[in-house]
């Protein structure tokens, strides 16, 4: 149907500008006439004054002799140019008349086209044959379908993160006002007789699941934990508040402690697989990272930490294998706590 | 100072021990092992002289503690000393004598695959070739029935069937970090493995 409909607006065009074509060779015939007819004209008249001045000439030197003879060329002659003029003129009423004829008919076609509908500027653009401005439409093409797809991926990733309750934005666009109360400030400003509290609750409850935890503050307010994994692994958890701040696992056989009797927070484990639970590990003190609620997040950090008592007996959830790259399943899944290894989990 | 096994690993017939050597170091090589130099072990054995019935007292050397020299006697009473304990050990000429020609080391290389240390060496007793022993290390686990799994894993790849089933020890001692299999240098591995528990 719209086909249709343009086929036959193309027909209608095609057919208009047969008609411009027309009425310009129209217009251009009689400017041409015109010209010529002109040109002979004029070139009548001269000729017709030379004869003129000729004939008075005569006329002065001999005035009876050739007086009614010359009267009668005369005559004659402007006969004939009348002719021609007129000749002319029938011409040019002809053509006039063509022109309007064709012109009304150009008219009446062009009132019949429809406008063309232009979608946005981009269509202009389009036709603009300039060489430099096809490759600005050529990438503006492209951002757009940049701009579609990043518009569908925030939708996916609105709906992905509203299932998730523990908002870490403290905006009030994403959080409930009721949300914003806890507020991050909140869980920095923790006083130490709170942490300790909660600590030791903690304490209680992991016991029983081979996680030691004892508490110390060599750096002064932060809060050092150390944690001793089911004869598995140590980690030193810093806290600022209550806020989870630095991570670092090593082996049983390592210790935290430097040369001098400090403690040593930063260097790491000479063990490739203590290496990579620290990155691990680290990364997920920001998965567990919730302001709002603090004591929930060390609570869950510390639960997910202790999945690793099973780290060398237990084999990938995924591949079933023990070892991959010559390293056991090192991370552990956020919510279920199932090993995996590096590359397995996706 | 991890969890270690060993396990002897037989020469088949018409092949030369330096050339199962080989073939092992190349499979390690292929797994993705990297050489990190030359490991050595010897046991010395020393009678005494006046006792009857005689007992014996096992000295050795380990490069992976070059400093230091560890003794056992039969007993099982273990002791760990300077390397200038051997020097001693001329001094009670009278009482312990060197047994001639029970002197029994293993020597091969040493390679690292991630937290794995693998040692590949050839036995020899008095200087003769007995046999191919296979030590496999991992060092980030201390509890060797925890990590039993992962390193069965990893030698089936290497030695296959031969490390099927943990060594007996290991079944009874679950704290215990290494296991001998070969009677010859049992010794030998007791000593330079549970004594990795001690400072060196």
């Amino acid at each position: 149907m719209n086909q249709q409909q343009d086929q036959g607006q193309t027909d209608l065009i095609v057919q208009c500008l047969t008609l411009v074509q027309k009425l310009r060779h129209g217009v251009g015939q009689v400017f041409k006439d015109l010209s010529d007819g002109v040109s002979d004209y004029v070139e009548e008249t001269t000729e017709k004054e030379d004869t003129d001045g000729a004939s008075s000439k005569n006329e002065t030197t001999s005035k009876d002799k050739t007086g009614s003879q010359k009267e009668v060329t005369v005559g004659g002659d402007k006969e004939e140019s009348q002719e021609k003029h007129r000749a002319i003129l029938r011409t040019l009423k002809a053509s006039l008349e063509t022109i309007s004829h064709d012109f009304s008919d150009l008219e009446k076609t062009g009132s019949t086209i429809n406008s063309v509908q232009s979608f946005s500027n981009i269509d202009n653009l389009s036709l603009d044959p300039v060489d430099k401005n096809t490759v600005m439409h050529s990438q503006l093409l492209q951002s757009y379908k940049w701009t579609n797809k990043m518009h569908e991926f925030a939708t996916q990733a609105v709906t992905v993160l509203a299932q998730n309750s523990l908002k870490r934005t403290s905006s009030p666009k994403f959080t409930s006002s009721k949300m914003l109360k806890g507020s991050m400030h909140v869980a920095c400003h923790v006083p130490p007789a709170t942490v300790d509290q909660l600590i030791a609750s903690l304490v209680l409850t992991y016991k029983d699941m081979g996680m030691d935890i004892s508490i110390s503050r060599p750096l002064g307010n932060s809060t050092i934990l150390q944690v001793e994994l089911c004869r598995v692994l140590r980690a030193v958890v810093v806290l600022r508040g209550l806020m989870i701040e630095w991570v670092k696992v090593k082996g049983l056989d390592e210790t935290f402690e430097s040369d001098d009797r400090q403690m040593d927070i930063w260097s790491s484990s000479r063990y490739q697989v203590f290496q990579k639970i620290t990155d691990h590990a680290v990364a997920a003190s920001l998965h567990y990272y919730a302001p709002a609620k603090p004591d929930l997040a060390i609570k869950s950090y510390l639960l997910w930490l202790q999945g690793y008592s099973t780290l060398f007996s237990s084999p990938c959830h995924k591949c079933g294998r023990y070892l991959q790259n010559n390293l056991p399943p090192t991370w552990r899944d956020y919510r279920s706590r199932e090993p995996f290894h590096d590359v397995c989990r996706v | 100072m991890g969890v270690s096994c060993v396990f002897s690993y037989p020469v088949p017939e018409g092949r030369s021990g330096a050339q199962v050597v080989d073939i092992l170091q190349k499979q390690v090589e292929t797994m993705g092992g990297s050489k990190t130099g030359t490991f050595y072990v010897d046991c010395e054995t020393y009678q005494s002289v006046m006792l009857n019935p005689p007992k014996t007292l096992h000295i050795l050397h380990n490069s992976e503690y070059p400093a230091s020299c560890f003794a056992i006697l039969d007993s099982g009473a273990t002791l760990v000393a300077d390397t200038l304990f051997i020097a001693l050990m001329s001094n009670l000429k009278n009482i312990y004598q060197a047994w001639k020609g029970a002197k029994i080391e293993s020597k091969g290389n040493r390679f690292q695959l991630a937290d794995f240390i693998l040692k590949i060496g050839s036995v020899s007793l008095a200087g003769s070739f007995k046999g191919i022993l296979l030590e496999v290390e991992y060092c980030p686990c201390i509890v060797a029935s925890e990590c039993w799994a992962m390193l069965k894993e990893l030698l089936q790849s290497l030695i296959g069937n031969i490390a099927e089933s943990p060594p007996s020890a290991l079944k009874k001692k679950k704290w215990m970090k290494s296991t001998p299999q070969q009677p010859q240098c049992c010794s030998t591995w007791t000593i330079s493995t549970t004594l990795g528990k001690l400072p060196p």
